[in-house]
């Protein structure tokens, strides 16, 4: 179950449209509306609160990345390309 | 000098002799061909050449001051990270098959190889990277201060005399004004990639990281007790900061505060716009693959080079008690908790961050100033040899210049600044080249006027809201500039432009720069028409990647004077030295047809051109590599021309164009409208003058003694066609074209050589033309088809030629089946005539025949007592048969019977012959052996001649004695049937053939006849007739027949033998004539 999803992410992430989506999603969440959500003083397990989110959100985005590269190159079907990654 | 500083030189020495060697092992393994730079990961981390001494000082510094929107400039970068796999590779795909050397090489050649352009963006680019590299200097001198516990700026050398004073910042940038120039400049060859360079670069960012982590691991769990220990201890500290520093205030009105969207948006720019980042992304990449891994990867470094800024920031403070000189914390933290060591490490962190920073920096500045700034002024004198060592002695100069450049600045602005504003001084200049960049590779209608407009625009605005300001702050320049205005206008303040004020200077000078650069950008590229240069360019940049090639790329330009290889490489070698040269040429000339001479052909020289400019942009950049070769062929009186397509006009497409197509169409209605060859041709010149800039057109069709006519001359200078006319003094071009069964272009007669003189040619105005080849595949031409024109040179490109010589393909064609049917019809005509021939001969044979009978008695005489009849059958038309009888008196009649040899009508004009003699003798010669001897005598000289002879038997029968006296020349024996007898009596004599001999004496006989004898004369076709079988039907049963029917009357008697024989042969018409009499005594 779980390899059928993974499988089915990979192949939309090779959609084009998904990559722009998600660095214009990544830029909304770097906008005010959604920062303002998370900029309140307060901390949560000792952590400021702004600190978790910009460092999650960063480790997530680059985490989307990875998987995108996997997807592109398992697409492309390229020997080096799967070195590389 | 005392003992801190010697440790502290002593160990930046080591270090720089450290990375010294790493890059020089780089670039020994590059040489030998086994690059250790080639991979991904040193990709990634020569990247992180973005996080210099700013991130690694600044960062902190930033943290502790404003807070944690310092990540932006961190953020930024992995958000755009996204766009590398589509963007970034695109750029570096361009930037390899275009030799491109930087970014102001990239964008000068998107927009038509503009010098302009190449020199405003390297100005810019100068400009913004001062304060960077003056950041630089101030972060590593200050940090050198700090490890060092000197607290003066110069180091002083009391040996070398009394004053002798040094400021570590000058120091420090002649170092890395060494360095760089040792690993940027070796040679000329700027799009090579400098493997050294990127090892050095790649080994400093490995170092920045373990260094800054180290610091950050030593004061996070060595200091403290973990994150969290620090964050509550801070809170508990200071809990107004604290809540500060971890929440965005948009309503701050600090100047030093800088928006998080201006930060994220100026971040995103400079990963790809600065000089240095687009060096080591797209300059130094060495495989298009890495940048997948470097997508992710990448960000993740920076994920981790920030991971400990917040808790250093924090701790910082809570160790020095305030948040004054947050910029070194780094070193600080460790020295004042006692950690001398700790510090080393990150003031040697903080040295690679900023000395990898310059080296690329420079480099890269250096090579835009050498082609953008330099080049332009030397391409126009005239090249020599020494130039290769002047250009490279120039990129030298040029690093070691803009290094001096950052420190001068350094000087000025000094400390007035926090070193992460001075970076951003530096984001805001590259993030004018933004919108010619991304324009220039998705917008088809951006255009040079565009680009230079926006940039200079945009830049302009920076200059006077960012970079101004920073001056004047410093107080170099008058205070109340700012305050004030310039002139006291108000409106003009450059940190309030436009009364735009209470907006922080940053967003201020991004707003203004950005709102005019666009707006330029686009109205200039809306406005005003792209160059033909440009389309070309866009053609490169955009369309190639919209959609796959789908045909192949013909040339659009053409030589007007062609030029050699030989020439190209003296050219290149003035430039880039003779090995270069010549590797670059047998590189070009490897995978191209040459031919004998060396040269290459007319359609590929273009070609060549643009491997040259290729070549040289990859020392001196696009655009003035374009212009060398183009200074270069006019010096030659050569230039590049627009092609004029076969319509006339300039070439904008590469595909077969529809108005081919329509040719090709029109030329196939001709040809299959008629079968009139000469309709034909005439048309399809007409079409071709028509439809192309053409003045004279010429069919010739080689006749069968290999001489040329000329079938059809059509458009002007139309005279008698002979052997003086003009066109003759092509002969040895149609010669040649025949016998090679290729087209022969002239493109410029002009320029012809003098081998083949065209005075003549010239004299009446053609200028250019081609000579095509009447064949069809593979067989030989047939003809030649042979245009001229008086308008354009250059005409003949390889498309029209080609579309010539399917044209001329369809004719040969055409002609050939008009031969082909010319030739069957002439066939069938002879045949006709041989028919009507043969039909003549027939009915002449016929009419022959019929005299032939009508010469035969048509009824025998009447004598008393005998019953006498005669009948001739041909087989063949006319024959040589012959039969008589001449009625002497009432008792008395002569009979003959003869056969002349063959059935030709010789036979039978001798048989006539014959007759004529024979009437002619009756009267005087009386018995019938005289009668042969007389005629032997007088055909002998005929006969001989004709090689014909004659049998003859000839009897006289007297009824009133009832005696046949006879003589024979040699015919067959005629049958008597006399009743009551079963064999029958055979008549003979003595004698010759006639025509044998001159004379002969023929026996005459005589017997008597009884009544009821049945005499049969006859020929050998009633002997000789055969059966089927091949059986003769012989005397026997001529015999034996005669013998049947005697009682019969002569008549019913010669009928009844013929039914008989026609009856044995099995056949109607017989092998040969059947004469017969017969002659009944009653």
């Amino acid at each position: 179950m779980i390899k059928l999803i993974f499988t089915r992410v990979m192949h939309r992430l090779q959609l084009r449209e998904s990559w722009i989506i998600f660095f214009i999603l990544g830029i909304i969440m770097m906008t005010f509306p959604f920062l303002h959500i998370f900029n309140k003083p307060v901390t949560l397990f000792g952590f400021p609160l702004m600190f978790l989110y910009l460092m999650i959100g960063w480790a997530f985005s680059i985490f989307v990345i990875y998987l995108f590269m996997r997807a592109y190159s398992s697409h492309n079907n390229n020997p080096d390309e799967k070195k590389d990654v | 000098m005392n003992t801190e500083t010697a440790h502290a030189v002593t160990i930046s020495i080591l270090y720089t002799a450290l990375i010294f060697l790493i890059a020089w092992y780089a670039h020994r393994r590059k040489e030998a061909g086994r690059s250790i730079v080639s991979n991904p990961i040193i990709y990634s981390l020569s990247l992180a050449v973005y996080c210099t001494s700013w991130t690694f000082y600044g960062s902190v510094g930033k943290a502790s001051t404003t807070g944690i929107d310092f990540l932006m400039i961190y953020l930024g970068p992995s958000l755009a990270a996204f766009s590398w796999l589509f963007l970034l590779r695109r750029i570096i795909k361009i930037s390899k098959e275009n030799n491109i050397t930087s970014i102001a090489d990239f964008i000068s050649l998107r927009y038509g190889k503009s010098l302009w352009l190449g020199a405003l963006v390297t100005i810019i680019a100068i400009l913004g990277i001062m304060p960077y590299i003056a950041l630089q200097i101030k972060a590593v001198s200050h940090s050198f201060y700090l490890v060092s516990g000197l607290q003066i700026n110069d180091i002083t050398f009391e040996g070398l005399g009394s004053n002798t004073k040094l400021p570590i910042g000058l120091i420090l940038a002649l170092i890395l004004s060494v360095f760089s120039i040792i690993f940027g400049a070796r040679r000329l060859v700027s799009s090579e990639r400098h493997e050294g360079l990127v090892a050095a670069v790649a080994f400093e960012s490995l170092i920045k990281l373990l260094s800054l982590v180290g610091v950050g691991i030593f004061v996070t769990y060595g200091l403290f007790d973990g994150f969290t220990d620090i964050f509550s201890r801070f809170k508990a500290f200071d809990p107004a900061a604290f809540d500060r520093l971890f929440t965005f205030d948009a309503s701050n009105h600090n100047p030093e505060h800088v928006p998080t969207f201006t930060m994220l948006f100026l971040a995103m720019g400079a990963i790809m716009l600065l000089p240095r980042q687009f060096h080591v992304m797209v300059i130094e990449n060495s495989d298009e693959k890495h940048v997948s891994t470097a997508m992710w990867l990448f960000p993740a470094y920076l994920f981790l080079i920030n991971l400990f800024v917040m808790p250093i920031a924090l701790g910082g403070i809570l160790t020095t008690g305030s948040n004054s000189g947050a910029d070194f914390f780094v070193i600080n933290i460790p020295l004042v908790t006692g950690n001398r060591s700790i510090a080393m490490l990150a003031f040697l962190g903080g040295l690679s961050a900023a000395a990898g920073m310059v080296m690329v920096e420079s480099v890269a500045i250096s090579t835009m100033l050498l082609n953008h700034i330099f080049m332009p002024i030397i391409v126009r004198c005239t090249p020599r040899t020494w130039f290769s060592v002047l250009l490279i002695n120039l990129k030298r100069v040029g690093i070691f210049l803009v290094i001096m450049m950052g420190y001068v600045y350094h000087q000025i602005v000094g400390d007035s600044y926090m070193l992460v504003n001075m970076g951003l001084i530096s984001f805001s200049a590259a993030a004018q080249f933004l919108p010619a960049m991304l324009g220039g590779l998705y917008w088809r209608r951006g255009n040079k006027a565009g680009a230079i407009g926006g940039i200079l625009f945009g830049s302009l605005i920076w200059f006077y809201t960012l970079l101004l300001p920073s001056f004047s702050k410093s107080g170099w320049l008058p205070a109340d500039l700012l305050t004030d205005g310039p002139f006291g206008i108000t409106l003009l303040r450059p940190t309030a432009l436009f009364g735009l004020s209470d907006m922080d200077l940053w967003s201020h000078s991004l707003f203004w720069s950005m709102l005019f650069n666009i707006s330029t950008y686009i109205i200039c590229s809306i406005l005003l028409k792209q160059t033909e240069q440009e389309r070309e360019q866009v053609l490169k940049f955009i369309v190639v990647y919209e959609k796959e090639r789908t045909s192949r790329q013909t040339e659009t330009k053409r030589l007007s004077k062609p030029v050699t290889t030989s020439q190209f490489v003296t050219l290149m070698t003035k430039f880039i030295g003779e090995a270069e040269a010549n590797r670059a040429i047998s590189q070009y000339t490897g995978n191209r047809e040459i031919n004998a001479e060396g040269t290459v052909s007319e359609f590929d020289l273009p070609n060549l051109k643009r491997h040259t400019e290729k070549t040289l942009a990859g020392s001196v950049g696009a655009a003035a590599a374009g212009a060398i070769v183009d200074s270069f062929l006019s010096d030659m009186g050569s230039r590049m021309e627009s092609v004029y397509d076969i319509y006339s006009t300039v070439r904008t497409s590469l595909d077969q164009s529809r108005e081919s197509l329509f040719v090709r169409l029109k030329a196939s209605e001709i040809i299959n409208r008629t079968l009139d060859l000469q309709i034909i041709m005439d048309d399809l010149l007409n079409l071709l003058l028509k439809e192309f800039n053409l003045d004279v057109a010429i069919i010739q069709l080689k006749n069968d003694d290999g001489t040329f006519t000329v079938n059809s001359y059509q458009g002007a200078n139309r005279r008698p066609i002979n052997v003086n006319h003009w066109y003759t003094e092509s002969k040895p071009y149609f010669d040649m074209v025949y016998r090679d069964r290729k087209p022969h272009l002239l493109n410029d007669i002009r320029l012809a050589s003098d081998v083949v003189p065209l005075e003549l040619t010239l004299s009446e105005g053609c200028i250019s033309c081609a000579h095509i080849p009447i064949s069809r595949e593979g067989e030989p031409a047939i003809g030649i088809l042979s245009v001229f024109s008086k308008s354009i040179a250059g005409l003949f490109t390889e498309e029209f030629t080609s579309l010539l010589s399917s044209l001329s393909g369809q004719l040969a064609q055409a002609i050939t089946i008009v031969q082909e049917m010319r030739a069957k019809d002439l066939e069938r005509d002879q045949k006709e005539l041989a028919l009507l021939d043969n039909a003549r001969v027939i009915r002449d044979m016929e009419i022959a025949q019929q005299i032939q009978l009508s010469l035969l008695p048509d009824s025998a005489p009447e004598i008393f007592g005998i019953d006498l009849a005669g009948r001739c059958i041909s087989a063949a038309h006319v024959g040589g048969d012959y039969y008589d009888f001449f009625r002497r008196n009432e008792h008395t009649v002569d009979m003959l019977i003869a056969d002349v040899s063959g059935h030709s009508v010789g036979a039978a004009l001798i048989m006539a012959e014959v007759r004529t003699l024979l009437r002619a003798q009756v009267n005087s010669a009386h018995s019938a052996s005289s009668i042969l001897n007389i005629l032997n005598g007088q055909l002998y000289e005929d006969l001989t001649r004709a090689e014909l002879f004659i049998t003859m038997f000839y009897a006289k029968y007297n009824s009133a004695s009832g005696r046949l006296s006879y003589s024979n020349a040699g015919h067959n024996h005629p049958m008597i049937h006399r009743a009551g007898e079963v064999s029958c009596i055979e008549l003979d004599t003595e004698g010759l053939i006639i025509g044998v001999k001159t004379s002969v004496v023929f026996e005459e006989r005589s017997i008597e006849l009884i009544s009821g004898d049945v005499i049969l004369f006859y020929t050998d076709g009633l002997t000789e007739a055969f059966d089927i079988e091949g059986e003769m039907f012989g005397n026997s049963r001529v015999c034996s027949h005669l013998g049947e029917v005697a009682h019969l009357t002569a008549r019913e008697i010669l009928d009844s033998l013929y039914d008989t024989v026609i009856e044995f042969t099995g056949s109607q018409t017989l092998q040969d004539d059947i004469s017969m009499v017969v002659l009944k005594i009653k």
